[in-house]
């Protein structure tokens, strides 16, 4: 017999077995809708970005459907006058106005959530640890309204009647603790994970040298950990910065926020913008998408936001993957 | 009379006594008497399962890290006992080194590994830490492989490499005992070889308790071997005599190789 050939079954006296017909068709057809169904969801995708770009570009060209003027980049993206009545479009409040909330939440939910992931991974009893994941479990698939009613209706009347007799509390601070507090369960689940899959002989190995335990977690599983904690917070950060409901019912919906800002005499500034109402990204298109007419400049502005926002969380999702990628480097 | 009986001219470092050990009310170790010297290797053999490595973790108190844990008996250390005797664990485990059964570097570079230790103990000076590690690569042979990559992750090494340098970060913290959990068994011969030749170097200011699967590992290396047969110390005594003539049956018949 040739090399690499195989015995054929008949040779050997036992019946040849073949798949009949009909497994051979249905096959064909369990590829062909798996294949549908695939395409289907990517086109999907692809068909949202296309919209998005085709109405958030079309503020700065000339299309057909354009009910006013072209707007330039710059009066767009450099400019803090929101306007729209009077025909200024800028959105450099609402982008500094996501980066603010997301960053501040996460400059709270990252720590936070970190070392709860440690205490669950290393520290806490069996007991404690298994009651901590489940809570945290469903902590994630809380919707984000309820967060938002939580901080309408139990932070910000706390915030203002302690701190802040005079003022209305709404604004950054208390858009990004509300924000942190829905990140805060993907970031620990996420570290736990991180802190489970590290080999116990790195732990062992730190504490055989003198390591007390705060300095084995913090010298050794942290480090060793980094890749999959950025992982962590950059999905928390994704989740962030997309959110919508909640910071919209906390954050005050002021678009002129950073003109109040500047005309504000306050010697802490910093302190000042965390308690000014202000807007984002997300916010300003909730509030404010039904109300313009298509094609109108303004309503091609937001689109334009939606598309930037697009862009934004592609970039983190791709940011996830690289660094993902790193850890097995 | 489970002693050896040679005249010895080393001191006695670790010295058990009635030693007994359980997880929750599992008993692991029961029984266990014996002496260790200063500046000799005292090897412990015996099947899988019967307390061999668990003994050793119990001279640095390191099985404290994962689980609860109940030692009974008395165990000293330079005649303190090192359960009850007031030893504080972070010394303890400076001054009784581990090596473990699998390399485990840290994820970091050769030269913070083998930094660690002496910057937990508070030597932040840059010339001073060179120094260490420099000395402690020397000691564990690894010096001429590695000086000209101090700066690389240590993960890229080969496993043998990793382990001596696993030894260097113990050695790092100026330990006068090292206990070695079958620190060969994940490794090939040729770098077997290298790590029982620097046992060997090793035990002349070091008190070393290695931990084999291998009896003729333990037969090359050791000055003392102990025989461990589900949980209880079946017979120690001078290597030669254990692997020529072994006063129990048991130990002759494991040896040989009928059982374990």
């Amino acid at each position: 017999m040739e090399a690499g050939q195989e015995p054929p079954f008949a040779a050997t006296g036992a019946p040849v077995l073949q798949h009949s017909r009909f497994h051979r068709l249905s096959d064909r057809w369990a590829h062909l809708a798996f294949l549908a169904c695939s395409l289907l969801v990517v086109g999907l995708i692809g068909g949202i970005l296309f919209f998005l770009a085709s109405r958030g570009l079309a503020a700065f060209w000339p299309v057909a459907g354009n009910t006013g003027r072209t707007l330039s980049l710059s009066e767009v993206f450099l400019s803090t006058d929101w306007a729209p009545s009077s025909d200024h479009f800028g959105i450099v409040p609402f982008i500094a106005g996501s980066l603010g909330v997301t960053g501040l939440a996460l400059l709270i939910a990252a720590p936070a959530g970190i070392l709860t992931g440690v205490f669950i991974a290393k520290l806490a009893p069996t007991w404690m640890r298994n009651l901590m994941r489940q809570v945290m479990d469903l902590l994630v698939g809380i919707p984000s309204v309820v967060y938002g009613i939580f901080g309408l209706t139990v932070v910000l009347p706390f915030v203002s009647g302690t701190w802040l007799a005079e003022a209305p509390a709404s604004g950054f601070a208390v858009a990004a603790l509300i924000l942190a507090v829905m990140i805060v369960p993907t970031i620990v689940s996420l570290s736990t994970d991180a802190f489970e899959s590290l080999p116990t002989s790195l732990d062992e190995g730190a504490q055989a040298l003198g390591s007390s335990r705060w300095q084995a977690i913090w010298h050794v599983l942290i480090p060793a950990a980094r890749p999959r904690l950025l992982t962590a917070a950059v999905l928390g950060l994704g989740r962030a910065i997309g959110e919508a409901m909640a910071v919209q019912m906390v954050i005050g919906n002021n678009p002129q926020w950073m003109a109040l800002m500047r005309e504000s005499t306050d010697r802490a500034p910093f302190l000042r913008a965390l308690f000014t109402p202000a807007a984002t990204l997300t916010t300003e298109l909730v509030q404010e998408l039904p109300n313009t007419p298509a094609g109108s400049p303004w309503n091609n502005v937001l689109f334009a936001m939606g598309l930037l926002l697009y862009l934004l969380t592609m970039v983190l999702i791709l940011a996830t993957r690289r660094l993902g990628r790193g850890k097995e480097a | 009379m489970l002693t050896p009986t040679l005249p010895e001219t080393k001191p006695i470092k670790l010295s058990v006594r009635n030693m007994a050990f359980s997880y929750g009310t599992k008993k692991v170790l029961d029984g266990l008497s014996m002496d260790i010297h200063a500046e000799r290797v005292t090897a412990i053999i015996g099947p899988s399962g019967c307390g061999k490595s668990t003994f050793l973790k119990c001279f640095n108190r390191i099985h404290e890290v994962s689980s609860t844990v109940n030692v009974s008996g008395d165990m000293l250390i330079d005649g303190v006992d090192i359960y009850r005797g007031g030893i504080d664990e972070v010394d303890l485990r400076r001054r009784v080194g581990m090596v473990f059964q699998k390399p485990n570097p840290f994820p970091k570079s050769i030269y913070e590994n083998v930094a660690f230790g002496p910057r937990l103990f508070g030597v932040t000076d840059r010339s001073s830490l060179d120094g260490i590690v420099e000395d402690a690569l020397r000691k564990a042979a690894l010096w001429d492989e590695v000086k000209d990559r101090l700066k690389e992750s240590a993960t890229g090494m080969s496993g043998g490499q990793q382990q001596r340098l696993c030894i260097a970060r113990a050695l790092a913290v100026n330990p006068e005992v090292l206990l070695m959990d079958e620190p060969c068994s994940a490794l090939d011969p040729i770098a077997t070889a290298k790590i029982e030749d620097l046992i060997t170097d090793l035990k002349e200011n070091l008190t070393i308790v290695i931990v084999t699967h291998n009896m003729q590992q333990a037969a090359r290396v050791s000055d003392y071997t102990a025989f461990f047969w589900l949980g209880r110390l079946v017979e120690m005594d001078l290597t030669e005599r254990i692997f020529t003539t072994p006063r129990v049956q048991m130990t002759e018949d494991y040896i040989t190789g009928r059982f374990g």
